[in-house]
C-alpha cells in the first residue's frame, strides 16, 4: 500500500479527506459515499462557477487510488495555499470577508440547486490576497425543503463572534480560540449588550437561536417544512446583519505608530533605504515581519516579491494593514494577529488539528524590527529565549537594537516598568551569537539605533 | 440537571427555530418590499413635478 498521511484535521466529514502523499504533495481523496453529489457538483457547472469568482480554490482531478483505500471513489490535487491560519488569527475585516465569502459560496451554490453542507470557520483561508473556501466537499444536492443543515454552525463560527465584536467594540479573537467548534449561542446571549435585542437580525439569528437551540430535539422537527424561498431569505438576512457589523475601536497601545514615527521621517527612510539594499543582496523568497503594526516594512518586503507574513498583537495595526492591502491589491502579504510572547497554540483533537503558530511558520527570512526592547524590557523575555525562537523560524534575521539610551527604551523605563539590568548591546549580540553570525551592521543616523542582518548557523 | 442536553444532534436544534426565523424574515422582507416601492414611487412622482415647467 503506497505510504500516505491523512491530515490530523481532516477527520470529521465522511465525504474524503485530506492526506499527504509520498511525494510530499497534498491531496484530497473524495470517498465512494459522496460520489453522487461530487459528480452533480462538477458537472452542473457550480465548481466552475465557483472557481471563475475566485469562491473557491481550484483543483486538479487525479484518477488514481493514492492511498489503497476501498472508499476511493477519486483523488484531487488541489493548488497548495503556501501558509495556513486560523480565524483566532484573523483581525475583524478578516473574519467579516470569510463570513461574507461563505454566505456568496451558499447563494452560488443555490444557484445550480446545490446547498453549501459546511459552514466551518476553518473550511476557508487567507490565499493571494483574499479569503477563499477550501473544502471542496462541502456542497451536496439541496433538498429545498429542509432547513440549511449548516446554519448554526454559520451562527457559532462566523455570526456569534462578529456581533460580539461589533457591540462590544473589542477584539475578541481569543474566544475563538478557546471555542474552536463555535462560540456557543447561550453563551453569546448571555454576553452582548441588552440593546442589541433591538437589532431583528441579531435578535432573530443569536438571541432566539439561542433560546431554541439548548431545547432538546422534538421527533416533528425532523419533518419541519422548508422553501427556496425561506432559505434565500435567511441568507439575505444573514449577509445584511453581517454587513452592518464594524470593530473600528482604536485598540492598541501601537495605534498611531507611524503617525508618531513619522514625526522622525527621516529615521524611517533611512532604515528602509538599508534594509532594501540588503534584500537586493539576498535570495529570500518568503519572510516573517515580527512586530509589523500597520506594515510599513511588511509592504516593502512584499513590493520585493517577498511571501510576507505579518504579523502583531495589536488588533487595530493588523486590521488596518488588511484595509490597506485590500486597497493597494497586493497578493503576498498576510496580517495576523499573533502575540510573539504567547503565540497560537496546537488545538483540537490530540492538539494535531490545528497545529500552533510556531510549528507552521517556516520563513527564509525573519525581520524583527524595534521590538526586541519590548520583548526584553517590557516583557522580561531574556534575549537568549528570543533568539532562540527567532532561529527556529528561519536563516535570515534583520534585527533592530535599541539601547538603554534611546528615548522610547527611558520612556518605558520611566513608566514603571521593571529595569532590566542585562539589557546591553553586548549582551545582546552575546546571546543572539549562540544562534547567528553578524552579516552585516548599520547605525541609523540621528538616533541610537542600530540594524543588523545576521544568518544562522549551519548546523 | 440537563444531562439530556449532551445528546441533542448538533443540527436539529436549529431545524425548528429556522422555521420561525424564515417565516418572521418572510414578513419582515415582505413589507420592507412595499416600503421600497412606496418611496420609488413617490420619488419618481416628486421627480416628474420639479421637471414640469
Amino acid at each position: 500500500m503506497p505510504v500516505t498521511k491523512v491530515h490530523p484535521a481532516s477527520f470529521r466529514d465522511p465525504s474524503g479527506f485530506i492526506f499527504k502523499a509520498n511525494d510530499g504533495i497534498l491531496y484530497r481523496q473524495v470517498n465512494k459515499n459522496f460520489q453522487n453529489d461530487f459528480d452533480e457538483f462538477t458537472s452542473c457547472g457550480l465548481y466552475n462557477d465557483l472557481v471563475t469568482n475566485k469562491i473557491l480554490i481550484p483543483h486538479q482531478q487525479i484518477g488514481e487510488n493514492l492511498t489503497g483505500s476501498e472508499d476511493y471513489y477519486t483523488t484531487l490535487k488541489p493548488i497548495l495555499i503556501p501558509f495556513i491560519s486560523y480565524p483566532y488569527e484573523w483581525s475583524f475585516d478578516m473574519l467579516k470577508e470569510a463570513a461574507l465569502l461563505t454566505l456568496q459560496a451558499a447563494k452560488e451554490a443555490m444557484k445550480f440547486n446545490m446547498m453549501l453542507k459546511d459552514a466551518s470557520g476553518y473550511n476557508v483561508q487567507w490565499f493571494d490576497g483574499k479569503m477563499i473556501f477550501i473544502d471542496t466537499l462541502s456542497f451536496e444536492k439541496w433538498d429545498t425543503t429542509k432547513p440549511w443543515v449548516a446554519y448554526r454552525q454559520f451562527c457559532e463560527h462566523f455570526l456569534a463572534p462578529l456581533a460580539l465584536m461589533h457591540y462590544l467594540q473589542i477584539p475578541f479573537q481569543n474566544l475563538l480560540l478557546s471555542y474552536p467548534d463555535g462560540i456557543p449561542l447561550s453563551l453569546v446571549k448571555k454576553l452582548l449588550p441588552f440593546r442589541s435585542r433591538f437589532n431583528l437580525n441579531t435578535y432573530l439569528h443569536l438571541h432566539l437561536h439561542a433560546a431554541y437551540s439548548s431545547k432538546p430535539s422534538t421527533k416533528s422537527e425532523k419533518t419541519i417544512a422548508f422553501s427556496k424561498t425561506k432559505q434565500e431569505n435567511l441568507i439575505l438576512s444573514l449577509e445584511q446583519s453581517i454587513q452592518s457589523f464594524s470593530l473600528n475601536a482604536i485598540s492598541g497601545v501601537w495605534s498611531g505608530y507611524y503617525n508618531e514615527a513619522r514625526e522622525r521621517e527621516d529615521y524611517l527612510i533611512e532604515k528602509k533605504k538599508i534594509i532594501q539594499n540588503w534584500l537586493s543582496s539576498l535570495s529570500i523568497n518568503s519572510a516573517i515581519d515580527i512586530g509589523a503594526n500597520e506594515g510599513e516594512f511588511s509592504l516593502l518586503l512584499a513590493g520585493n516579491n517577498i511571501s510576507t507574513i505579518s504579523v502583531d498583537f495589536d488588533h487595530y495595526s493588523i486590521n488596518q494593514l488588511y484595509r490597506k492591502i485590500k486597497e493597494s491589491n497586493v497578493l503576498n502579504c498576510t496580517p495576523l494577529i499573533i502575540d510573539f510572547s504567547n503565540p497560537s497554540p496546537a488545538i483540537g483533537l490530540n492538539n494535531e488539528e490545528h497545529s500552533s503558530f510556531l510549528e507552521r511558520i517556516k520563513v527564509d527570512l525573519v525581520m524583527a524590527l524595534a521590538v526586541v526592547h519590548h520583548l526584553a524590557i517590557g516583557k522580561n523575555i531574556p534575549f537568549e529565549k528570543i533568539g532562540k525562537i527567532l532561529s527556529a523560524m528561519g536563516k535570515y534575521l534583520i534585527i533592530e537594537f535599541v539601547p538603554k539610551e534611546d528615548e522610547k527604551v527611558e520612556l518605558m523605563l520611566n513608566s514603571g516598568a521593571r529595569i532590566y539590568h542585562e539589557y546591553s548591546e553586548e549582551k545582546f549580540l552575546r546571546a543572539f551569537g549562540e544562534y547567528f553570525s553578524i552579516l552585516k551592521k548599520e547605525y541609523i543616523s540621528d538616533t541610537k539605533r542600530t540594524i543588523y542582518l545576521m544568518h544562522k548557523h549551519e548546523l | 440537571m440537563h444531562n439530556y442536553l449532551l445528546y441533542i444532534d448538533p443540527g436539529s436544534g436549529s431545524y425548528l427555530v429556522q422555521a420561525i426565523i424564515a417565516a418572521v424574515l418572510g414578513v419582515a422582507f415582505f413589507f420592507k418590499n412595499i416600503l421600497i416601492f412606496i418611496k420609488h414611487w413617490w420619488y419618481k412622482i416628486i421627480r416628474k413635478k420639479t421637471n414640469t415647467p
